[in-house]
């Protein structure tokens, strides 16, 4: 209880860390949505520059921009986007499921992928599998994720002819057009994931399988299939169950194009355009909710080692 | 070697037409403008037959817009966008020529001075109600207001006073003849919008006009979609029953998406082009449109104050080279004025430095003092490749005479605030040059007075030329085109004899369409003005 209550504490910290840098990286980028609206063409006076700055509360000085943004995020107040002029909370909660969806689907592809071929590879004698699963490793850690989905997308198209749906469909709608268009996206953030997730998996088991209770299971008579999952594997987890964790922060970056790339309206595609277009509390709320879901994930996986491994303990 | 591309162009043409059956002028529209005949041709339009109601288009929008509102973004994706939604008191038919749209007729009296618009009866906006001259007052209004904060604000500067003589007629008083009033289509900002509109809805992502479709819903970064509005007024337009604009900003998925069948129409780069050619069932339109690619010079510090330093920088550059790196050869040369617009640019054969002459501008370097050449900076985004390519193609030519030019990329959004500031301090500030494009204007002289008039608020680094100044404030009053025209063309060559900016090209507009969709004509404004007049086989 008393580690929870100063998590929470360090958690809140980190926050306001994270809200006061983001409000001032925004602001340091040349530019603001004055210069956004006039391009290179349009023709604003000085005042009209300072009546749209007016407008949109950035002739205030900084600390009151920052205190009243602040003040209203408390109240569940996002403010409003600069572009569309609608709540940036109405926006970010529609977009929000379409990345976490991806984002899902991806750690689940990864897990499902990365673990069983780590454990295979560090169990394999087969030199042809070790080496395969080498260069898959070495492959996946070295190809960017929006690479892959050009290749993906451009395969698609010009071998089979096919491409799915263009418009959104969400999985309660109808989950097999939604599966159709997000088995594209989902492979090129799970493929280059699952390389890093293999290797520390295929390390890790290799470390545990040389210790002394393995030797004990296997001398008991366990069959062999029950010492790797039962005894070698759990004990593997910890350092996978970590990698996991970061991996789904590495994930809301891979997404930001991912997303643009497939033409998906989620979270990091409104992230990208609020930034081309210095949509300052759209950029701010979207950094806010993933710095909020980094946190969350972090606190979850530490929580997750207390079951997996009953030793561990925190107080 | 001109001849040659042509006939290729040609070639390709004639498959085209065999595959998919349509008749295709586009890629030797462009290119006729270096033949010997050097007329230019209408823009492409896809021959069809008999318009058919019906079907659903589903095309991909490549930027998202950044607002709907008509009269307070200055981007052209939200011209795009708003253009089917929204119209204006005139318009353009498919050679540019302004034509009626919601008014009927207009005539101008009292020496240039007063502009009476009639209005078209029983127009009706999307939410039914009909136009009248009061939502025509207060649409123009709204931009000249000050509040409203719009960035073609000073487009309606000489407008005094609009007057509602009826509820069919608006007059319009001006300070001093305007010519440029009587095209207000192409204004951006001149949308009309039902009285009191602004102030209900929130327009940067609603919309009601009298357009050809009306606005279902837009999704920012997702996707735009309208509806077929049957009350029209230049019935039986529309054709289709609706079109949904999906946003797909990443070519290789436009591509893709065209392959498979997906979207029925795309707008592509020059590159894009080659991958789009292929595919069956794609028709991959081009002509010349109103998009010059350009270097802004700042002409207030050393040498770039010298114009001589100036021409001898572009004299040093192959203007071909340039069309082939940037755009890979999709592009035809372009004085001030972007080739193919109306009467109103210079044919391209006569424009000067076509040809790199790189003795002639070590010489004219020499004589203004900088034989052994100099420093310079040049800034640009790789938010548009080409501009790069271009500014990259220089860089090399001037290298030849000594030039050391620093290229610097910039993200936009910091491009264009560098841009801003260094017109805001007359050039005291930024850097020597800025690569940009121009698109389309309404009028000629909004290609000139903004740019080279010592009064102009675009004037970087105030460039003055008591000679130009005049012949552009004369050009302003005069109302009779021909007279207007030899204006211009004078102007145009003293600017490129002073080389003030560095004009390169104007870009073919290049639109991949699916053969189902017909009776579709590119606009060299390069809106997507005749969807209306489309429909899907």
């Amino acid at each position: 209880m008393r580690y929870l209550a100063r998590r929470a504490l360090w958690t809140v910290t980190a926050l306001l860390g994270v809200s006061v840098l983001i409000f001032l990286l925004v602001r340091l980028l040349p530019g603001n949505i004055v210069d956004i609206i006039a391009g290179t063409e349009g023709q604003l006076t000085a005042d009209q520059r300072v009546q749209v700055l007016r407008e949109f509360g950035l002739d205030k000085p900084l600390p009151a921009q920052y205190f009243l943004w602040l003040g209203n995020m408390f109240q569940g107040n996002f403010g409003w986007s600069f572009r569309s002029g609608q709540p940036v909370a109405v926006l970010l909660a529609s977009r929000l499921p379409i990345t976490v969806e991806l984002a899902v689907l991806a750690i689940l592809g990864v897990a499902v992928l990365g673990v069983p071929l780590g454990v295979a590879a560090s169990v394999s004698r087969s030199l042809r599998l070790r080496t395969l699963v080498q260069i898959v490793g070495v492959l996946g850690l070295s190809l960017p994720s929006f690479w892959i989905a050009i290749l993906l997308m451009i395969a698609a198209s010009y071998l089979l002819g096919w491409m799915p749906a263009l418009i959104y469909v969400s999985p309660l709608a109808d989950p097999w057009v939604n599966l159709q268009q997000m088995f594209l996206p989902v492979s090129s953030l799970a493929l280059g994931l699952s390389a890093v997730v293999m290797r520390m998996t295929r390390s890790s088991m290799l470390e545990v399988l040389g210790q002394d209770f393995i030797k004990v299971a296997r001398a008991k008579g366990l069959p062999a299939l029950a010492v790797l999952l039962r005894h070698a594997l759990r004990n593997a987890l910890i350092p996978i169950v970590t990698i996991l964790g970061l991996q789904t922060g590495f994930l809301l970056g891979g997404v930001v194009i991912t997303e643009q790339i497939f033409g998906l309206p989620g979270l990091g595609w409104t992230l990208l355009n609020g930034v081309y277009q210095r949509d300052y509390p759209v950029v701010q709320g979207t950094v806010m909710l993933f710095a909020i879901t980094f946190v969350l994930i972090n606190l979850l996986v530490d929580l997750l080692y207390t079951y997996l491994d009953p030793r561990i303990r925190y107080d | 070697m001109e001849r040659k591309r042509a006939e290729s162009h040609r070639g390709l043409s004639r498959r085209l037409f065999l595959a998919g059956g349509v008749a295709v002028s586009g890629g030797v529209a462009g290119l006729d403008l270096l033949g010997p005949a050097s007329g230019v041709k209408p823009a492409w339009a896809q021959a069809a037959g008999t318009p058919k109601r019906g079907g659903t288009l589903v095309a991909a929008a490549e930027i998202d817009p950044v607002s709907l509102d008509p009269h307070t973004s200055s981007n052209f994706s939200s011209v795009q966008a708003y253009d089917h939604i929204y119209e204006s008191l005139t318009g353009y038919d498919e050679k540019t020529n302004i034509v009626p749209a919601l008014a009927q007729s207009w005539d101008i009296s009292n020496g240039g001075k007063t502009y009476t618009f009639k209005l078209r009866p029983n127009v009706k906006f999307h939410n039914g109600q009909t136009m009248t001259a009061e939502d025509v007052k207060y649409s123009i209004e709204r931009p000249m207001d000050p509040k409203t904060a719009s960035p073609w604000r000073s487009w309606f500067d000489s407008i005094k006073e609009i007057k509602v003589v009826d509820p069919l007629t608006v007059q319009m008083n001006l300070d001093a003849p305007y010519p440029i009033l009587g095209s207000f289509a192409g204004m951006r900002a001149s949308g009309i919008i039902p009285k009191g509109l602004a102030e209900r809805e929130n327009l940067k992502i609603k919309g009601i006009g009298t357009g050809p479709f009306k606005l279902v819903e837009y999704v920012p970064q997702d996707r735009i979609v309208y509806t077929r509005n049957p009350d029209y007024w230049d019935s039986p337009l529309p054709y289709l029953d609706g079109m949904v604009f999906k946003v797909l900003t990443e070519e290789n998925a436009r591509l893709a998406a065209l392959r498979a069948g997906q979207i029925q129409y795309a707008l592509l780069s020059a590159q894009g082009a080659v991958q789009g050619e292929g595919t069956p069932g794609i028709t991959v339109a081009k002509s010349p449109s109103a998009w010059v690619v350009l270097h802004y010079i700042n002409v207030y510090p050393k040498p770039m104050s010298d114009a001589r330093v100036r021409r001898a920088l572009r004299m040093a550059t192959d203007t071909n080279e340039v069309i082939q790196k940037a755009v890979f050869g999709g592009a035809v040369p372009s004085g001030p004025v972007p080739t193919g617009y109306g009467e109103w640019y210079l044919d391209p054969q006569t424009l000067p430095y076509l040809k790199a002459d790189v003795e002639g501008a070590k010489k004219l370097l020499a004589e203004a003092g900088y034989a052994n050449g100099f420093k310079m900076e040049i800034k640009c985004s790789p938010q548009y490749p080409e501009f790069v390519a271009a500014t990259l193609v220089m860089q090399q030519a001037v290298k030849k005479i000594g030039v050391d030019m620093t290229v610097t990329q910039m993200e936009w959004g910091a491009f264009v605030a560098d841009n801003a500031k260094s017109n805001q301090n007359g050039g005291r500030e930024g850097a020597d040059a800025y690569t940009s494009a121009n698109t389309f204007r309404p009028d000629p002289d909004g290609y000139l007075y903004p740019y080279f008039h010592s009064k102009g608020n675009l004037n970087k680094g105030g460039y003055e030329n008591p000679k130009l100044d005049s012949l552009l404030t004369e050009a302003r009053s005069v109302a009779n085109p021909a007279e207007r025209r030899l204006l211009y063309q004078q102007a145009q060559r003293i600017i490129l004899e002073e080389s003030v900016n560095w004009f390169w090209y104007a870009k073919f507009n290049i639109e991949a369409v699916s053969s189902k969709l017909q009776g579709y004509s590119q606009s060299f404004t390069g809106r997507r003005l005749f969807l209306k007049k489309a429909w899907l086989a």
